[in-house]
This record gives C-alpha cells, structure tokens and sequence, in this order.
C-alpha cells in the first residue's frame, strides 16, 4: 500500500504495526484521533514528504525512497538517522541487555551461559556506540556544513575552506558490515546452538526484538549509502571546483 | 549454512521483471536477486553479483546474439533461462539451459525452475553438514583465544592460508562470522573456558 498525505495516520499504523517505532521517532504521540498524515505532519512542523518517503520505504521493501530523498534537504535525512541513533542507543538495545539478562537456565550452566551472551552484546552495544558516535561528531557535522556552504553564496569561512582542502567524505568508508555480522551471529546462536533456556518466552522476545533491530538498521544503512553519502559528495566535489 | 543461489534478471518492463521476481522468490534456494533493465552493463554485473541463474528476455538477446556466446565462454558454470511471449519464439534460441515462454501456467514455469535448481545443487553443496571437524574444532578454539590466522598456523602447524580456508568452512557451517561470535560458539560448546576468552 502506497501511503500518501491524505490517508489517516490511524490507518497507517493499523495497517502495519512496525511503523510504531518509526513514527515516535518523528515525535508523533498517540491519541491523534482520526487525522490524516498531512495534518498531523502540520501540527508536529515535519516535512510531509520527507516523512512520506520514509515510512512508504519502511513499510514496503521495494520503495526505493532514494532519488526524492536527494532533491531533499540532507539535513531532513540527518535529523532522522540522529533520531534512529538514539533509539538504537538509548532504547532498543539496553532493552534487549535486559531480555538478555533475564534469562535463567537450571542447574549449573546457568551462569556460564548467561555471562557469554552478556559480554556479546556488551561488545556489539560498545560497537553501535562508537561508530554512531564517530557518525555525529565527524560525518554528520561535515556533510551539514557542505550543504550549508553549497547553498551559502556568501563568504566562506577559513575553516571551512580548511577542512574542504584536507577531508574527503570517500574517507568515510563504511563498517556497518560488521556490526550487521554481529547481529546474524547473534541470532545463529541463539537459533542453533544455544541451550533452550527455563524462560522460553524470553528467548522468543529477543529473538523478534534482533529480527526488527535487524530490519531497521538495514534501512538506516541504506539512507546513509543511497542518500546522504551520495549527495555529500557531489557537493563536495562541486564546491572542491568551486573554491 | 543452506546453499542459497544468486538469479540475475535482465527485463526491460517493470510489470515481467517483477513477475518474475515473484516467481523467484518463492524458490527455498533462492538467495540475492538482481534486476538489469538492459544488457548494457550484464557482463559486469555477471561478475559483480556471481550470478547462478541468468533470466533474460529474448528480445534482448535477438539484437545481441554473440553476447550469449561470450557469457558461456566467461561463466562455464553460470545457468541460462531465457523466456519470450511463446514457447515457439523461445524455441528460436539455441544454447540456453531453459526455457520459458510468458503464456505457460505457473506450475511448469516453477518446476522447470526448480530442476534446473536442483541440478546446480549438488555442485555447490559440499558443506551441508554442520559438524564441525576436528581440525576446525582446534581452529575455533585459536581464534576464541585472540590468536591471529598466523599464530593458529604456528600453533596448529599448518599455513595461514589454510587457517583462512578453515574459517571460510567455518563461518559456512555455522553461520558465525565474527571474532565475538565464535568465542560464543566455543564457550558454549566447551572447547575454551569463559576465562580463557579475550
């Protein structure tokens, strides 16, 4: 289904449920009545568009948002991925800490099994943190400042020009490779070879919880691959001609 | 790990490329998928995406025809599908693998499909079973221990190039990629003990 201003955000989400997420990323609270996207896109000052192309790409795999998305502003797509990192950060993965260390096993193993499983995801958690963290205070700073000095006909700052002459943003090249491993390891495990824990309902939940964590990641990815790395660096070449 | 195989789809109309994909993707063994609008650029993504199945219309290929030649010099193992409005225009083209014409009934298409699936099969089937041997067993353990492929060459007396084919088979029938993920395996199965973990 394609989603469009008119519909009404109720709609939306009855419809299919893993937006929830996505569109308390916006900010959106619940209780909006029987509004459509575009009011409530109004009342909460978003980008109708923007939030389009982006819940229309989360809910079907085969929208590809990506060529709307770069006649757009980057810094939308920025505020977005800030606000996927914070979830990421702050909400999802300490929850899924938790599962994790809620699940019990009899007898002996006990310990040992729930002490690996920790420091595994302590490790991918650390991960996620340091390169969410590299994003917002080297790439995204960066790719801002080229969009602002592109569209900024006036005087360029000395530093700015300093900073064009030494970076690159192909020096970006990415890892989320590896912490996409992580996560297809983790649930192997968990799958494979894992002994079934007392509390079974549990390991259900941590697994759908790495499953959705998954998908949006992969998402999240994508926007930064097919959108904004993209972009960033045609201006960047435009304005390395330029000054 | 399940073998899963990798289909390249050439097709310049949206509504039959994804027709077809939706066909493909109802196959077990079906693994990446890839759409090319035209034949420009096959040969490259040919390589690109190490395709098993190539599907490609046969209009595409009546303009072109020492292309194909060329694809079967380059990909000995690659399978060739071509499909056309009927089965009399698919019967025009010499030199494919399978053949498929757009008024046949799903069923055929699907079987036909899945033969030829089931014909590569085999030949890349070769790690179907998880167990680990013992050899790999000792590789698991190095690496939960922090070793580097050379140091588990050293200790296992054996060449770093073959410590990185054991991890390749590994990492095959497992499903475990990383460094993290294998000290997990290992713990869990015994072969170090948690303390021993880097």
């Amino acid at each position: 289904m394609l989603i469009t201003k008119d519909i009404k955000l109720a709609d939306v989400i009855l419809q299919n449920y893993h937006l929830i997420p996505i569109i308390s990323r916006f900010g959106i609270k619940f209780g909006f009545g029987d509004k459509s996207v575009g009011q409530i896109c109004t009342q909460y000052h978003i980008k109708t568009n923007f939030f389009l192309e982006i819940v229309n790409a989360f809910n079907d795999k085969d929208y590809k948002p990506y060529e709307k998305l770069k006649n757009m502003s980057l810094s939308l797509t920025v505020s977005y991925l800030l606000k996927s990192h914070y979830y990421y950060n702050k909400v999802k993965l300490p929850f899924i800490e938790n599962l994790i260390d809620s699940l019990e096993w009899e007898g002996e193993d006990n310990l040992k099994n729930k002490n690996v499983l920790k420091k595994f995801f302590r490790q991918y958690r650390k991960e996620v943190n340091e390169h969410t963290a590299n994003e917002e205070t080297e790439i995204y700073p960066y790719v801002l400042e080229l969009e602002q000095n592109y569209n900024n006909t006036g005087k360029v700052s000395v530093s700015f020009l300093e900073k064009l002459k030494t970076k690159s943003i192909k020096d970006y090249a990415d890892t989320h490779d590896e912490l996409n491993s992580s996560l297809l390891d983790l649930k192997n495990i968990i799958i494979k070879y894992l002994y079934p824990a007392e509390n079974k309902d549990i390991t259900v939940q941590i697994l759908i919880e790495i499953f959705k964590l998954e998908k949006d990641m992969t998402d999240h990815t994508e926007l930064e691959e097919k959108v904004v790395i993209p972009v960033a660096e045609k201006i960047e070449t435009e304005l390395k001609k330029r000054y | 790990m399940a073998v899963k195989f990798s289909f390249l789809i050439v097709e310049k109309s949206y509504i039959i490329r994804s027709g077809l994909m939706q066909i493909i993707s109802n196959f077990y063994e079906t693994g990446v998928v890839n759409e090319l609008h035209n034949v420009d650029t096959l040969l490259k993504k040919l390589s690109e995406v190490n395709a098993d199945v190539l599907i490609i219309n046969a209009k595409l290929i009546a303009a072109v025809p020492e292309l194909i030649l060329d694809i079967r010099k380059r990909f000995e193992q690659l399978k060739l599908v071509v499909f056309a409005g009927t089965r009399r225009e698919a019967d025009e083209f010499p030199g494919f693998d399978l053949k498929i014409s757009v008024d046949e009934p799903k069923h055929l298409i699907v079987e036909k499909i899945q033969s030829l699936i089931n014909e590569i099969k085999p030949k890349k089937d070769n790690n179907l079973s998880e167990n680990l041997s013992e050899r790999e067993k000792d590789v698991v353990k190095q690496i939960a221990l922090g070793k580097t492929n050379k140091e588990i060459g050293e200790a296992l007396f054996i060449s770093p190039h073959t410590v990185i084919t054991h991890r390749k088979n590994i990492t095959g029938k497992l499903g475990i990629k990383t460094v993290s993920g294998l000290t997990v395996y290992a713990i869990l199965n015994n072969l170090i003990k948690i303390e021993d973990a880097v």
